[in-house]
């Protein structure tokens, strides 16, 4: 008998009681102001997050809050800071050296920070390596929590998607927060 | 001596009181951070109550989620394995990087992975294992285990880490400042990440609807190893399976509130596909869970989604340290696991419980913790494991029980126990450390009662 045959038989067989699917009807957290809720939140898990005003510059906005950045890589479009086109590269390893990653996400979680990245770029690893993140957000597509966010995915054709909620951290020392673990060590949102 | 190898070992931790008040602050502080989490959610009882009927739910239902989730991975481009115990999945694995000739793997955290001893059994395969988790990687380079599911180096002190990186990843002597050596760390493993051969991961939850696996994680170790390696292997218990993502709101809304108070992990990646050109494999792992499954008191234990709140909680656990249980996950959902997995081996992890219940009150999928810990106790005798002093004491009481003079006799002498050497009073000298005599009434209730001096209302 192959151990997949052994392990559903023996799963049936010692399966007694039998429990429905509960119903999710749950009333859920919602918010009056998801704008300032997602700010708030944003700054909370230790990222940014700052509104796009009418007139002004995406490009000089992420300059200025990223002056440093040498090697900016992003496919979003009317972003002209780029310096790296992520899809041309033939490794993800290429990536390493980027300072600065500026993508596009799908729709924002209000109770939690969350951003949904469905992968759209050829390399995945552009999210985790780069230095510091920057994610475009159209600011109308914001939900109040993960139930309304999981009801608006469906499968990427790449197979991988991720919700990020602030930059890379970690407390295994001493329960001390540093952020920047692996990932970004900073991440701002731009709310468009 | 203590009367249990968890009470001697906790013994050994209460030694060192400065660290060992530190460790109890500590987990208190991450338990007060949930509590102020979850009251921001006015839902947040009704979440776990959801929580607990998707775990029963799946559990209940596992042979055909198991066959669905299996059959949309594989549709996916996933390769699914399917091992029976810990020896099988280390073979499994050991293969396929043998078959990818992978000399160098980064890992991210997995408690399947410790379970089945992997890291040792691959080293002795002459293949190089990093653990990529800040925490984990303390412990490799230390050569311990966690101490915790959650945060595996809560034990250790800046200073140790301090001392510990400066001697294996040359940091500044002395200099122990958590940002420091974090970065020291992450310049370190960011060379691991770029040079390994394949990434292997632990699974926090496989949805059966679109055979993908969930990862949460802070650091973006799981994210890092996995995007920058062709290969991918993931190790998942069978438990770990639920039906959808309806199911997984709800779940990871609990998970990161209660394990750390933080309303999200940084991180909630799902793996559908293998990477451009890369291989991407699932190991589904029984190694006893569906023996567990037929156990009716203790079936409930499948519903873990270990994010540690129980040990958070634990006045036992935080005041003895994640090593003084003899399973290597400690806690109250330890306790109850290693029963699960040999009796004989752990059951003297059951003295570590109060009966306090705050396991219980907090666990976000509602296991009846300590109500499993006093089942496990009923059963020690049979097991050939009580105490035997716990023994002499109940074979005593109910003959003083059931002998109403000499019960009366011995009540009228009791206030004279306190002139007794502690000793003496019970000829039980390993029960009575860590118990103190209660001071005894002059007279008993009765002896009141029948000189009229208790008044009736």
């Amino acid at each position: 008998m192959s151990s997949k045959d052994y392990i559903l038989n023996n799963i049936r067989r010692n399966t007694r009681q039998v429990f429905d699917k509960p119903q999710m009807d749950l009333n859920a957290i919602r918010f009056d102001d998801q704008l300032a809720q997602f700010i708030e939140i944003s700054k909370a898990v230790g990222g940014d997050a700052v509104v796009l005003k009418e007139g002004e510059d995406i490009n000089q906005v992420i300059r200025s809050l990223y002056p440093d950045a040498k090697e900016i890589a992003s496919t979003v479009e009317g972003i002209t800071l780029t310096t790296l086109n992520p899809d041309e590269v033939n490794s993800p390893k290429e990536l390493e050296a980027v300072d600065l990653a500026i993508i596009e996400g799908s729709f924002g979680v209000c109770e939690n920070g969350c951003i949904w990245l469905p992968q759209q770029i050829k390399h995945k690893a552009l999210y985790f390596v780069t230095q510091y993140l920057v994610i475009v957000l159209d600011r109308s597509k914001l939900v109040n929590n993960m139930h309304e966010g999981y009801k608006l995915i469906s499968p990427s054709e790449k197979g991988f998607g991720v919700y990020i909620s602030g930059p890379s951290k970690t407390a295994d020392i001493e329960q001390a927060l540093v952020v920047g673990a692996h990932g970004p060590k900073g991440l701002t949102v731009i709310l468009k | 001596m203590s009367s249990t190898k968890h009470a001697q070992n906790a013994d050994v931790f209460q030694q060192n009181k400065e660290k060992a008040t530190w460790h109890d602050n500590a987990l208190w502080f991450v338990r007060e951070k949930r509590d102020r989490i979850s009251k921001t959610l006015p839902e947040w009882e009704e979440l776990r109550a959801l929580g607990e009927k998707i775990k029963l739910h799946s559990v209940s239902h596992l042979a055909s989620y198991l066959e669905q989730f299996a059959a949309n991975a594989e549709a996916n481009g996933v390769i699914v394995h399917w091992a029976k115990d810990a020896e099988e999945h280390n073979a499994i694995a050991t293969e396929i990087l043998q078959k990818h000739n992978a000399k160098k793997v980064v890992k991210s955290k997995s408690m399947l992975t410790e379970e089945c001893d992997l890291n040792h059994y691959l080293e002795a395969k002459g293949i190089e294992i990093i653990e990529s988790d800040l925490g984990e990687r303390i412990l490799q380079l230390n050569g311990t285990a966690p101490s915790h599911i959650v945060l595996p180096a809560i034990h250790m002190k800046r200073e140790e880490v301090g001392e510990l990186f400066s001697e294996k990843l040359n940091t500044e002597k002395g200099n122990s400042d958590p940002t420091y050596l974090t970065r020291a760390a992450r310049v370190s493993l960011r060379n691991d990440f770029l040079t390994a051969d394949a990434a292997m991961t632990g699974v926090n939850f496989g949805i059966a609807a679109t055979g993908e696996i969930v990862i949460c994680t802070n650091e973006g170790n799981a994210d890092m190893g996995t995007s920058l390696a062709k290969l991918h292997i993931a190790s998942m218990g069978l438990e770990k399976l639920i039906p959808d993502y309806e199911s997984l709101s709800v779940l990871t809304r609990l998970l990161a509130r209660s394990a750390t108070g933080q309303p999200t992990t940084t991180y909630t990646s799902h793996f559908r596909k293998p990477v451009e050109g890369g291989e991407f494999h699932i190991i589904l792992v029984d190694n006893g869970r569906s023996d567990i499954l037929s156990n009716e008191e203790h079936i409930k234990s499948l519903n873990c989604i270990r994010c540690g709140a129980c040990m958070n909680t634990c006045p036992v656990y935080r005041r003895s340290g994640g090593y003084s249980y003899t399973y290597f996950i400690p806690g109250p959902i330890g306790i109850n696991l290693g029963m699960l997995k040999d009796p004989v081996k752990h059951s003297e992890n059951l003295s570590a419980c109060s009966l306090c219940y705050s396991c219980n009150n907090v666990c976000p999928v509602k296991i009846d913790l300590a109500d499993q810990i006093y089942k496990w106790r009923q059963d020690l005798d049979s097991l050939g494991k009580a105490n035997s002093s716990k023994k002499l004491i109940s074979t005593g009481m109910q003959f003083l029980f059931t002998h109403p003079a000499l019960f009366r006799t011995s009540l009228k002498f009791s206030s004279l126990a306190k002139y007794a050497p502690r000793s003496l009073t019970f000829g039980l000298k390993e029960w009575e450390d860590g118990r103190s005599l209660p001071p005894f009434a002059k007279e008993s209730f009765t002896e009141m009662w029948k000189k009229g001096k208790v008044k009736k209302k």
